[in-house]
């Protein structure tokens, strides 16, 4: 699949991606530890729609999610050297990332919620495709 | 002495282009013909990505060549370069 869109703009959908589950989370446990207020309500409803946006601008409609999840029997040898980059340095990310989390949740004695596992688990799948976003001139799959 | 390469820095260039459009061939068939993605034709016709030895190999089997002719480490000549030399010969 060759995208048309720009590389700035698929890298922007990325990051918005990325931070808009990263608000999500965020306002979630706040919400959790606290008390759910109305405009955290309201203010979730945007950004689960941002996320959702932006993950079918920015990882569906350009292929990335696909590319990233291919099984390794359909790509070839520069696709597998591709994938494996990214993959390599996704792990390394996620691994950095979760073990940041789960230091401050420990030093602080926060329970880990449900949607904090559900939403690592999203990041752990986007970060292959954000990767590529990130360090390929273009996005050719 | 030796010498160290860093795989990611060396460069192989190509004559893909040149050969695919001789045969006539489009990226796709040329893809179809030694098993890849025709987007990775693209890629090797820009050098922008080394092919392994069997990739090279078959790439030199659909070409019908040697596979030195078709790849190198060093640029290769323009046409008008070699066809200029060789009437410099001929001259000669």
């Amino acid at each position: 699949m060759k995208t048309t869109q720009s590389m700035t703009s698929i890298r922007f959908g990325v990051l918005l991606s990325m931070l808009s589950l990263i608000a999500i989370i965020v306002l979630f446990e706040v919400g959790i530890r606290l008390e759910w207020t109305t405009l955290m309500l309201i203010v979730e409803i945007p950004l689960l729609l941002i996320l959702l946006i932006s993950f079918i601008l920015s990882f569906i409609r350009t292929g990335l999610w696909k590319f990233t999840h291919k099984p390794l029997k359909d790509l070839d040898e520069r696709e597998i050297a591709l994938t494996s980059k990214s993959l390599r340095q996704a792990y390394a990310w996620f691994a950095i990332i979760v073990l940041c989390i789960l230091l401050v949740f420990a030093v602080f004695n926060i329970a880990v919620s449900i949607v904090l596992a559900v939403s690592l688990i999203l990041f752990a799948h986007l970060i292959p495709g954000a990767v590529i976003a990130f360090t390929e001139k273009t996005l050719r799959f | 002495m030796l010498y160290i390469y860093s795989m990611e820095n060396r460069k192989i260039y190509n004559r893909i282009v040149i050969l695919r459009k001789e045969k006539g061939m489009s990226r796709v068939e040329l893809a179809e013909n030694i098993g890849v993605n025709f987007q990775t034709i693209g890629y090797l016709e820009r050098e922008e990505y080394n092919p392994s030895l069997d990739l090279a190999f078959r790439i030199a089997e659909v070409f019908e060549l040697p596979v030195d002719i078709i790849f190198s480490t060093s640029p290769f000549q323009s046409i008008s370069q070699i066809l200029k030399e060789r009437s410099m010969e001929e001259e000669k």
